[in-house]
């Protein structure tokens, strides 16, 4: 192993001292916590998503119809009319 | 509104708190000094192949607390967000939410006020190349529009004679210098004030093609829910441009899932095909120069580089809930060449900033603000990893295998891959080669640098327009953010 670490005793551009040195220790460990953090939230992007407010009955029923017609049916009044049909008796 | 010297130093502002949180990690790291330079060992494959290795990793422990500062910031921006999307949801105050649900819902309760009804504008600058191809896509919906108006601005081409030989009707500005915004503000202002609370006003771009279904899906929202606001496209990349356009069709299906896992609940309202209740946009227009920027009387505020972005910030400003569909569709144009992306892009990321200026921090801004850190961190981030990666590469001139960055490569090239699953097998292969795409977010993250340095020297923004070979069936410069 010693022999092949001697063989490369400096580095093409910079001399291979520069890997040894704090500011390089610094710099690697700074990269190193940012990118795991990258990488946290990359894995929170691709695993499923859960809705939890599916598995939650009733949170998504409405009170009324949120539709354009009034007489339109609800979750909670699947047949009865949920509001007077009469224009202008809406609440202003 | 805000004054100039804020919008100017707004993108001051982001670098600043960016740069901050950089150097605050930086001391911690120094603090606690880690090991230097470890020498590589050397190790054999089944007992043949040599190689050089290198174990140095950070301790579990600066691991551990890496991941929960992620998991911490990614769960603060997500249940803020929920809690302002929440209290619009739940507002009743006409003063500060005029287009909250339980507002819009109690002025048209016991009421029906007509079939929604669709007028679609079509803003158009010169766009004889790539007008009948809207026009085709949007006259062929299985759900027709009941008006079709083509808004022609300054035209000197026969866009007007396209319209009219499409049936189409054609108006005309007049002395209009405020571009798009403009246009639409001249034509909107006489259409609005003949408008019920069911008609809804879709603005379309004379370069966009909408998907079939697109207009069916929106109607059928609006009328199963009449809180609803506004709906917007969601925008994939048209075939073509080689390696660069399939580096924007990666990011548009990205974009796109990630909206998708949103269900829907959308960052942009897509300047290319969106649909507004007029109630909505008669809302914005009264409350200019009052609680949103802008003139007062205009629906889009001319002064914006990115229009689109103003008026989804201007909406969600005033309480409306607005969605994305996944049936709703559009094919946009991807920037041919690198310095029409550029362009492009220059003017996304700057008018983005800009419009956060104008509005400040603000609750329904919060999520913008957020993201535009985001993006200025990343850039320190990446600029970090290029800067290791170089030293390293320079200083050794052995190849020598880092396991930790090796697995962390893995992570992110699955993570490359599987986002970018829907756009098909050459999005997957683009994605797994893992580098390309890392040039491009290079490249993006050097636009956000120019952005910032242009904003705070004032330097006035510049409007993107690719020009269109006549045969080209093609669509042209688009505005989502």
């Amino acid at each position: 192993m010693t022999g092949l670490i001697q063989a490369i005793p400096t580095g093409i551009v910079l001399p291979e001292s520069v890997l040894h040195s704090e500011f390089f220790a610094v710099l690697a460990a700074f990269v190193a916590v940012n990118t795991v953090m990258y990488a946290a939230l990359a894995i929170s992007k691709i695993v499923p998503m859960v809705h939890w407010s599916d598995w939650l009955p009733g949170r998504r029923r409405r009170t009324e119809t949120r539709s354009i017609f009034p007489d339109a049916a609800t979750r909670e009044h699947p047949e009865a009319p949920s509001a007077p049909t009469v224009r202008g008796s809406g609440t202003p | 509104m805000r004054s100039q010297v804020f919008n100017r130093g707004v993108g001051l502002v982001v670098a600043a708190i960016a740069g901050g949180a950089a150097i605050l990690l930086w001391i911690a790291v120094a603090s606690d000094p880690p090991a230097q330079g470890n020498v590589p060992s050397t190790g054999a494959i089944f007992g043949v192949w040599q190689l050089l290795y290198d174990m140095q990793a950070p301790t579990p422990r600066v691991l551990l607390a890496a991941v929960s500062l992620a998991a911490l910031f990614a769960a603060a921006v997500a249940l803020i967000e929920i809690r302002v999307s929440n209290r619009s949801r739940r507002s009743f105050d006409v003063q500060t939410s005029p287009l909250a649900p339980k507002v819009i819902m109690a002025a048209t309760r016991g009421t029906f006020h007509g079939a929604v009804s669709v007028t679609v504008l079509i803003p158009a600058h010169n766009e004889e190349v790539t007008l009948p191809d809207t026009l085709r896509s949007i006259l062929a919906q299985s759900h027709r529009p009941d008006r079709v108006i083509v808004v022609a601005d300054n035209c000197t081409d026969d866009t007007v004679a396209i319209a009219h030989s499409h049936g189409v009707e054609v108006v005309e500005t007049v002395d209009n210098t405020a571009k798009k915004a403009g246009a639409l503000n001249q034509v909107l202002r006489s259409i609005l004030p003949d408008q019920g609370p069911n008609d809804v006003i879709m603005v379309l771009d004379a370069d966009t093609a909408v998907d079939d279904g697109f207009l069916a899906a929106a109607v059928s929202r609006f009328t199963n829910d009449r809180g609803l606001m506004a709906v917007g496209g969601l925008f994939y990349g048209e075939e073509g441009a080689g390696l660069l356009g399939q580096l924007q069709r990666n990011e548009y299906v990205r974009y796109s899932a990630q909206i998708g896992r949103r269900r829907g609940r959308v960052f942009v309202l897509t300047g290319t095909a969106s649909l507004f209740r007029s109630t909505a946009l008669r809302t914005v227009a009264a409350n200019r120069g009052a609680s949103i920027p802008g003139i007062r009387g205009d629906v889009y505020d001319t002064a914006a580089l990115t229009e689109d972005n103003e008026l989804t910030l201007a909406l969600k400003s005033l309480g409306a809930l607005i969605i994305s569909p996944a049936e709703c569709t559009v094919v946009t144009e991807v920037m041919p060449t690198v310095g029409a992306l550029w362009v492009q892009r220059l003017r996304w990321q700057r008018g983005a900033l800009e419009n956060l200026g104008a509005y400040g921090l603000t609750p329904a801004t919060f999520r913008y603000w957020a993201q535009q850190l985001g993006i200025g961190y990343s850039v320190i981030a990446l600029s970090g990893f290029v800067l290791l990666i170089m030293i390293t590469v320079f200083a050794v001139n052995a190849w020598v295998w880092f396991p930790f960055w090796l697995g962390l490569g893995v992570v992110f090239t699955a993570e490359r891959v599987v986002s970018v699953w829907n756009g098909g097998w050459r999005a997957r292969l683009l994605a797994a080669a893992l580098v390309p795409e890392l040039i491009f977010d290079i490249v993006l993250d050097l636009v956000y640098v120019q952005g910032i340095i242009d904003i705070t020297r004032g330097r006035k923004g510049a409007w993107g327009h690719v020009d269109h070979a006549p045969a080209r069936t093609a669509l042209q410069e688009e505005n989502v953010s």
